[in-house]
């Protein structure tokens, strides 16, 4: 045991040496490697999403390097993540950041996936007055707690699914009535109510029936909704609801003109996982890769997608947790650059005033730190294929409507 | 009305899946005294068997049963005979502990192999049913239904009309006595545990026809299956099968209150546990040990 330990003492050592002997003959300016910490359900029941998050950051990573790292003054800093499994449990995440904070002394801190581990863990940032730039954690919640150094790159929740209510207005036969699935958590009861708050503006009436948060067996629910007989049929929960539902919809022949997810239905799994009977289904996406913006740095849109192909090959298009988990590195590069420093104080400032396009959408943040600036947009699925539908000025096909009922497919 | 008898048929369906991963994990509470923490593990084991089967051979789903009953019915007896054993007499903490260490253990090695993306047995007849006027029963949840029945009869049968199965409800009953008429304890439990596990297989199979399965999935069929334990009875098949349709009546009808009812609906059935264990701890249809 011991002379094991020794040996692997000296192949440390040897490494060390040899990477630093590396970067000496590079005789370029480098500066010290600037750490980020990010503690992500690897294990238990946000594993999906936690991965796709972990993609996006390293995505960037690796783009940044390979730049020589961030620009800090005539600088170059390369930069590293260290990342902890919080077992997606929101407790363990908040543990993992404050000991990222004191013990490994990471410089920066990455969100964590989901709004209840990053509702946690801001409260650990702000203690430690860390900047942390969170990018999958939706609710409004987070950010009425009036803390200063929590940013979201992403829309808040209660954007979800205003774009699907806004382009339904404009469907011809008009839909009228909305029926809401919810489940029980933060950010899909935010979700659900900014619904029920905004849609009859537009002329729907909208009834609310919320579920347990990761329930399966939605038959019930399924069944509640089908004995209304709404025109539009919307579930504000996860994948796994969102999947649920869908299968429930078809085994009761739930059949409604329009059937819309807040969040499942962009992720490759969803039309993995249905098949032809994912067809139709609208959602409310941060990004598509259809989306084109005029990005002031990093990547275009196209370009993106290449990057995740090339680096992830077989695993489909990049969805819009990995491209808003991507953003969220694009914020602290710019905020870094911007400030010219590594100061915790300073790169939040820089942060607060942070305005930037990026292939993800405009990155600027609010007095209370979430991304209120960038639009929503609706996405359906064509074929097994991820189109973008409105707003129109980004849609690359115009919406299939109404749904078919299920023995007409 | 038409309403009610639909919510009968959705509760005694999802029921179903709750027999089907109740009778095993009954089994081995029953015989061994383990509440096995592991079986939801188990369960998706399964699950990916028959999904394995379905996307790379096109096997049918419900033709992939017998196959995960084997299968985990050999992970099962090795398990139980290499692992569990060591700790069978020792306290309650001790198989508590290891059986949710193994749970981490399998989850964590399914994560490797499949990775954490959801999965879906999709047959060409998922989604189609029988339409008796406005009642709709989807096949794919009457099938899992009927097999899990015929599981509970099948492992009634062995139990009590076999001389395997009357050798563990003998060890179950008093293990001195059994090992004094010469039944050999250590593959008598390793047996009984390789059963239960096979039950897991099936209602695992079963499962991926109902929802979409990853690693993590099987978790909150742990804790249903010691509901509908609770709920039935210890020990009887028959009482696990009637906790396991009542726990999906409850589940249905708590479900289907409109607003927010349907968040209360783990309440209620929690809430009858705790009324079950207070006025008939024995449960509903189990008898006095």
């Amino acid at each position: 045991m011991r002379s094991r330990s020794s040996v692997l003492l000296v192949v440390a050592a040897l490494l060390s040496f040899a990477c630093g002997g590396t970067a000496g003959t590079g005789g370029t300016s480098t500066g010290a490697t600037i750490t980020f910490g990010a503690p992500l359900g690897l294990t238990g029941s946000l594993t999906k999403e936690s991965t796709l998050t972990q993609q996006g950051y390293d995505l960037w990573v690796d783009w940044i390097n390979q730049q020589g790292g961030i620009n800090i003054d005539g600088v170059k800093h390369p930069v590293k993540v260290k990342y902890y499994d919080d077992t997606s449990s929101a407790n363990q995440s908040a543990v993992l950041m404050q000991k990222l904070i004191t013990e490994d002394k990471v410089n920066f801190l990455l969100g964590p996936y989901g709004s209840a581990a990053t509702a946690t863990d801001a409260a650990i940032a702000e203690q430690n007055q860390v900047p942390m730039v969170e990018a999958n954690g939706a609710a409004q919640a987070i950010f009425n707690q009036g803390y200063k150094y929590t940013f979201g790159v992403l829309s808040p929740a209660n954007k979800y699914l205003q774009g699907v209510v806004d382009m339904a207005a404009t469907l011809t036969p008009k839909p009228t009535s909305i029926f809401m699935l919810s489940a029980d958590d933060n950010f899909s009861l935010e979700v659900a109510n900014a619904v029920r708050d905004y849609a009859p503006s537009k002329g729907f009436t909208v009834t609310l029936q919320k579920y347990k948060n990761g329930s399966t067996n939605l038959a019930a629910e399924v069944q509640a909704a089908k004995a209304a007989n709404p025109d539009i049929v919307m579930n504000s929960g996860h994948l796994l609801e969102a999947i649920a539902i869908n299968k429930a919809a078809k085994e009761y022949k739930l059949n409604s003109k329009l059937f819309a997810y807040s969040v499942g239905p962009s992720t490759p799994d969803f039309i993995n996982s249905l098949g032809k009977d994912a067809n139709y289904v609208y959602d409310g996406s941060q990004w598509t890769p259809q989306v084109k913006y005029k990005p002031s740095f990093y990547l275009t849109e196209s370009q993106y997608v290449d990057a995740y192909h090339k680096k992830y090959p077989g695993a489909g298009d990049p969805d819009y947790h990995v491209a808003e988990s991507t953003a969220a590195c694009l914020a602290f590069q710019k905020a870094l650059e911007n400030a010219k420093s590594t100061d915790p104080k300073k790169v939040r400032d820089a942060l607060a005033k942070l305005d930037v396009m990026t292939f993800f959408g405009q990155i600027k943040f609010d007095s209370r730190g979430i991304n209120t600036y960038k639009p929503m947009v609706v996405e359906q699925i064509q074929n097994g294929q991820h189109h973008t539908v409105f707003p129109t000025d980004v849609a690359d096909v115009k919406p299939m409507y109404p749904t078919p009922a299920w023995d007409q497919r | 009305m038409v309403n009610f008898l639909q919510l009968l048929v959705l509760g005694l369906l999802a029921g179903g899946v709750y027999v089907g991963v109740g009778v095993g994990f009954g089994l081995v509470w029953g015989v061994l005294n383990i509440v096995n923490l592991a079986h939801g593990a188990l369960v998706m084991v399964g699950g990916y068997l028959t999904w394995t089967l379905f996307t790379r051979l096109g096997l049918d789903p419900f033709l992939s049963l017998p196959l995960d009953a084997l299968l985990l019915f050999t992970i099962g007896y090795l398990l139980q005979r290499g692992v569990i054993n060591r700790v069978i007499r020792a306290p309650l903490l001790f198989t508590f502990l290891l059986t949710f260490g193994v749970n981490l253990v399998v989850i964590n090695l399914l994560l490797l192999l499949f990775k954490s993306d959801f999965r879906s047995v999709t047959p060409s007849y998922a989604g189609a049913g029988l339409e008796l006027g406005v009642l709709v029963i989807p096949f794919t949840r009457l099938g899992a239904l009927v097999v899990a029945l015929l599981l509970a009869a099948g492992l009634a049968f062995v139990l009590n009309r076999t001389r395997t199965g009357l050798a563990i409800q003998a060890v179950g009953a008093d293990r001195d006595a059994a090992q004094l008429v010469g039944i050999d304890l250590r593959h008598t439990y390793a047996l009984t545990f390789a059963l239960g596990a096979a039950c897991a297989g099936v209602a695992g199979g079963l499962i991926t026809l109902i929802q979409a399965i990853t690693p993590t999935a099987g978790e909150p069929y742990t804790l249903q299956a010691f509901v509908v334990v609770i709920l039935g009875g210890l020990g009887r098949v028959t009482a696990t099968v009637a906790g396991g349709l009542l726990f999906g009546l409850i589940e249905v009808f708590g479900q289907s209150i409109p607003g927010s009812g349907s968040v209360y609906a783990n309440a209620i059935a929690f809430g009858l546990l705790v009324l079950v264990l207070i006025l008939r701890p024995q449960g509903l249809m189990g008898r006095l040990r």
